[in-house]
This record gives C-alpha cells, sequence and structure tokens, in this order.
C-alpha cells in the first residue's frame, strides 16, 4: 500500500465559513502527523450531498446546527451512499444532541474546536463504522425535512412537502409526488410515526399527505363499494380501507 | 467599592415623579378623584348626596389640583436638582401653600360667612392636601422600585443572552478561525465581544444616548457578520435623529438579537434586517424589521421574555407616551416603538 491509499479523505460542513477556516488550519496541523487530505467543503446540507455523491469521503465533519436541514438529517441522507462516510459531528452548544450523543457513544467536537480533539477524533475514525440510521433517526427530535432515494450513484432529495402519498408495496415504498414516483427501503409505520401530522394512514399500505386531499368520491372496485380519495394534482383515485372509513367523516367536517 | 457605586446609582432612579409625564397627570387626577369620591361616600347617605359632596369637594380639589399641577409642570427641572427627600418636601410644601391659599382666597365659595375666621379650617386644609400628596408620592416611588427591576432584569437578560452558549462558542470559534489568516479582524472582533459584555454587566441607568446604543448594536451585527458573512445584511435608516437623544438602555440590540436568530439563521441565503429611527414631533420611532421563515417560532421562549421585559420598561418610563406593536406576517415580523423623544439630560424622565 502507498501513502496516498492511507491518507484519510475528510470533508466539512458548515454554513459559517470562519468554522471551516477554522477546521482547516486544524486539518493542516493535524496533517503534520496523520496522512490527510481535505477533500472539499460545503456550506449547507443540499451542496454537501451534491458533492459527496461525486467525492467519495472518508470522514465528514458536521455542524448540527444549520439552516433548513440541520446535521443529524444530513447524516442519514450520506447513510445512503454507497460508502457512507463516517461522521465527526461539530457543535457549539445543543444540550439535546450532545446527551443523545453521550448515549449511544456517537463522536462529537465542541466549538471552539481543540487541535488534540479533533486529532483524537480523526484517529478513531479510521475504524469506526458509520452511525445507524437508525440511531441518527432516534436523536432528531423533529421529522426529517426531507426524504432520500439513492439513484444512478447520487442522492436525491424529496422534500416532504412535495410527497402526496406513501404506499408500500412489497420490499419498497413508492413516493409519490405530483411529478413523478420514487422508491424507498424504509418502514412505512416508522414513516406514519416520524410524520404523523402530515401524513394520515387510509389503507393497510397507504398513507396520504392531508393537505393534498382534494375530496372523496363513493364507488369500488371488484364489487367492493367504499369511499375514493381524490388528491390535489393528481388523477389516481386512492381507495380507502373499511377501518379507515372515518377519515371521510373527520375531512369533511374540518 | 464597585457594589457601593452600583446601589448609589440605583438610588439615583428613585427620584421625583415626571410631572411633564401625561401618564403621571392622569394618574395623579384619577387618584385624587377616587379618594375625593371615597370621601363623598363615608359622609353621604343617599346616592343624590354623593353627588352634591362630590360636586362640593371638587369646587376645592379642581383648582387645587390643577394650580399644582401647572406649578409642578413648570418647576420640574429646578425640583430636579434636588436629592429625594428635599424633592418631596418642596413639592409637598408646594402643594399645601397652593390649597391653603386657593381655600383662603375662596371665601364664601368654601365656607359660610360665619366661618371665614375660623382657623382650624385652615389648617385641616392644608393637613389633608399634605395626606393626599404624601400619599401620591408614595405611590409614585413605589413605582419607580418596581422598574429599576425591571431594569436590572433587563440588564441580566442580555448578559444571559451575551452568555449564551450558542453565541459564545460560535463567536469563538469564528474569532479563532480568522486569527491566522486576518489577526486585524481577529483583534477587532476580540474587543467587539469585550465592549458587548461590558455594557452588559454596567450599571443600571434610566436612559443613555442614542449614539452608544446605536454603537453597540453595530459591533453586535460586525460579529453576527463575522460568521454569517453575506447572509446577514443590515440596513440602517436614521433620519431626523439627534444621536444626543436618550433612550431606554439595551432596547434596540435585544431586537437585533432576536432578528438575527429567528430571521436570519434559518435561512441558506440569509436575508436584510432593516432599522429605521425617525423622529415625528415630540416622538422618536424605532422600527426593526426581519424576514422571518417560521413565525411559528417566536413562541420560542427567550424571544418572549426579551420582549415582555422592553414592553414592561416601557411602560414604567414612558407610561401612556410609549406604544409597542408587533407585527408578524407571512415571511415577516416588525416590532415599531415610539415613545417620546428627549433630548435633553434636565429632562431626564422619572415617573
Amino acid at each position: 500500500m502507498n501513502e496516498i491509499e492511507l491518507a484519510l479523505r475528510v470533508f466539512i460542513v458548515d454554513d459559517e465559513p470562519p468554522a471551516r477556516n477554522r477546521l482547516r488550519d486544524l486539518l493542516n496541523d493535524c496533517s503534520e502527523q496523520l496522512a490527510l487530505e481535505l477533500v472539499g467543503e460545503a456550506g449547507n446540507g443540499r451542496e454537501a450531498l451534491d458533492k459527496l455523491a461525486d467525492t467519495a469521503a472518508d470522514v465528514v465533519l458536521l455542524d448540527i446546527r444549520m439552516p433548513q436541514m440541520d446535521g443529524i438529517e444530513l447524516a442519514q441522507h450520506l447513510n445512503k451512499l454507497p460508502k457512507p462516510p463516517v461522521v465527526i459531528f461539530t457543535t457549539a452548544y445543543d444540550a439535546y444532541a450532545i446527551k443523545a450523543f453521550d448515549l449511544r457513544v456517537i463522536d462529537y467536537l465542541l466549538k471552539p474546536i481543540r487541535l488534540g480533539r479533533l486529532f483524537e477524533a480523526l484517529n478513531r475514525a479510521r475504524v469506526a463504522v458509520p452511525v445507524q440510521t437508525e440511531m441518527l433517526r432516534e436523536l432528531l427530535p423533529d421529522p426529517r425535512k426531507n426524504l432520500s432515494i439513492h439513484e444512478r450513484g447520487k442522492i436525491h432529495l424529496i422534500p416532504i412537502e412535495e410527497v402526496l402519498y406513501l404506499r408500500a408495496e412489497l420490499k419498497y415504498i413508492t413516493v409519490r409526488t405530483a411529478e413523478r414516483e420514487y422508491l424507498i427501503e424504509e418502514s412505512l409505520n416508522a414513516l406514519e410515526k416520524e410524520f404523523a401530522m402530515r401524513f394520515a394512514r387510509i389503507h393497510r399500505n397507504c398513507l396520504i399527505a392531508k393537505d393534498a386531499i382534494a375530496g372523496f368520491e363513493k364507488g369500488g372496485d371488484e364489487g367492493e363499494s367504499g369511499w375514493l380519495v381524490k388528491l390535489k394534482g393528481l388523477d389516481e383515485l386512492l381507495a380507502i380501507s373499511r377501518r379507515q372509513q372515518h377519515i371521510v367523516k373527520d375531512f369533511s367536517r374540518a | 467599592m464597585n457594589k457601593a457605586l452600583s446601589i448609589r446609582q440605583n438610588n439615583r432612579q428613585y427620584g421625583l415623579p415626571n410631572f411633564r409625564n401625561l401618564g403621571t397627570l392622569l394618574r395623579i387626577l384619577i387618584i385624587s378623584n377616587t379618594l375625593a369620591l371615597l370621601q363623598s361616600l363615608i359622609m353621604s347617605n343617599s346616592w343624590m348626596d354623593v353627588a352634591q359632596h362630590m360636586m362640593q369637594i371638587n369646587t376645592l380639589l379642581t383648582p387645587v389640583l390643577f394650580s399644582s399641577l401647572l406649578l409642578l409642570w413648570s418647576a420640574q427641572s429646578w425640583l430636579n436638582r434636588f436629592s429625594y427627600p428635599r424633592g418631596a418636601l418642596l413639592v409637598t410644601s408646594l402643594v399645601i401653600a397652593v390649597s391653603v391659599s386657593i381655600y383662603y382666597l375662596g371665601g364664601e365659595l368654601y365656607r359660610p360667612p360665619e366661618q371665614l375666621d375660623n382657623f382650624f379650617d385652615l389648617v385641616r386644609c392644608g393637613l389633608l392636601s399634605a395626606v393626599v400628596c404624601g400619599l401620591l408620592l408614595l405611590y409614585f416611588r413605589l413605582r419607580s422600585r418596581i422598574l429599576s427591576r425591571a431594569l436590572s432584569d433587563a440588564r441580566l437578560q442580555v448578559l444571559r443572552a451575551r452568555i449564551r452558549p450558542h453565541f459564545l462558542f460560535n463567536t469563538i470559534n469564528a474569532v479563532l478561525g480568522i486569527v491566522r489568516a486576518q489577526p486585524k479582524q481577529a483583534e477587532a472582533a476580540l474587543e467587539d465581544m469585550a465592549d458587548l459584555f461590558r455594557m452588559a454587566m454596567s450599571d443600571v441607568q434610566d436612559l443613555v444616548p442614542l449614539g452608544r446604543e446605536i454603537q453597540l448594536s453595530k459591533q453586535y451585527l460586525a460579529l453576527e457578520q463575522l460568521r454569517m458573512g453575506d447572509r446577514l445584511r443590515v440596513d440602517w435608516q436614521i433620519r431626523d435623529v439627534s444621536e444626543d437623544v436618550l433612550i431606554p438602555p439595551l432596547l434596540l440590540q435585544p431586537l437585533l438579537e432576536n432578528a438575527v436568530y429567528h430571521g436570519i439563521e434559518p435561512l441558506t441565503e440569509g436575508g436584510s434586517i432593516s432599522i429605521t429611527l425617525s423622529r415625528s414631533g415630540d416622538q422618536l420611532h424605532l422600527v426593526v424589521e426581519n424576514p422571518c421563515p417560521l413565525c411559528a417560532d417566536l413562541s420560542h421562549q427567550g424571544n418572549r421574555i426579551a420582549l415582555r421585559n422592553i414592553r414592561e420598561r416601557l411602560d414604567l418610563l414612558f407610561d401612556v407616551e410609549a406604544s409597542y406593536q408587533v407585527e408578524c406576517g407571512k415571511d415577516f415580523y416588525r416590532v415599531e416603538i415610539v415613545f417620546p423623544y428627549v433630548s435633553r439630560i434636565k429632562e431626564r424622565l422619572q415617573p
């Protein structure tokens, strides 16, 4: 093995330029004793996902509090990459997250970041494995703002407010937006729990966005008469199961 | 030593009421008339009696009140030169003198002719006016005590916000981030930080020059700009307002802190905070407007406490002469504060 292969590829995500500066300086200091390579940096989650799809990284230094998408959500999306990087969170102060990290032995760095701590964390990262997505989800008190799918080497983000319905089909879940369908590998029950505010269950295998309900129709196929729901921006009608019929009443009243 | 100083400065606040404040005048009128009503209730046997007694009392009370208030209004700056006990004594003597002379000069209007030389009546009149005046002064003194507590609360709050880990650690981290490449800028940032802490820890004052508050606000914004770069844009509009005009301390800066934390930080592209200071007649208008992506978040506890404190201080300091309005639109948040334009130290307000 030559030295280039050994170099730890590091990527920085932080919305504040001076904070990225600081990490760059410190990585530079570390590189005297540790084979390192800074492969890129990003100022927000979306940019990070785009760049990391093209440039592989072993370690991502990830700020927790960022606009639009916080670091914990980003880490979950990063786990969809073919070779997910090890994430080291950075934070100035976030009592909730820190407590959760300590409980689950997830590595994090406190700002202002110390050279010694960064050095240790990078050394550990060589042998570490990425934090499980489930564990990350437990860390997040709020639902994600995006769903992500891995498609042709890229991570696509689907803003949750664009999703019209989620339907379980065999191994996958179909995510339907006004434009198209995506497939994700998640559990419908977990999604229902996470996005309880946004989606309502109309069938054993289907959740619909409450905002998207356009109306209800009586009908049904194969002799089974029941209610169908119509969603805004979609021609398709979705069947409401017998057990979930109360939804029609709930929403007509509202 | 330091403690003794701050105690003395605290005392300075328990001054005489500001007789040029509309709120103070209204309070005096309402309280004395309520006392008169109470008196008529005690003396009466029927509703008609109450009205009659009330009218009788008012023939004396109203001229006494108006002439005393007129006198106090013009003597305000002179009275402010004295210590509180002396000032209070002067005010009381002034009121006694006014009421006794009106009572005396009123002659038959207030007493039947056979009692015109009654010495007891004059003493009674003076005594009663002294008691009412004393009660009013006591009331205003208690009120200003509450104000000084609200002021130290504000100071504590700003201090807590300064030491709010989010701000403190991020700023230190940002300074460390530029210290190698731009040492001069890092120095300036540390100096700004020192000033901000100093202001938060300084002694309580009731009013400070606007220029000082603006300067501190600019230092605070410079620190935030260091972290956020172009994402934080600031638009200052100062029209017809002198930097010497006096305003309550820590009024502008907490508003800006809220604007940055709730308005700018959640936006990837950032946004612009506009601060407008203008004068219309005797009023100073202060408007802070910022984008607000998550207006629901404004129920945030810290935010509400800061705003409530500002409102409370304005109430205590300017009474009905100040107004405070919050407008929360779909994607913007706007605070407008209007209060008296106080341009000279002599007119320092002491409610």
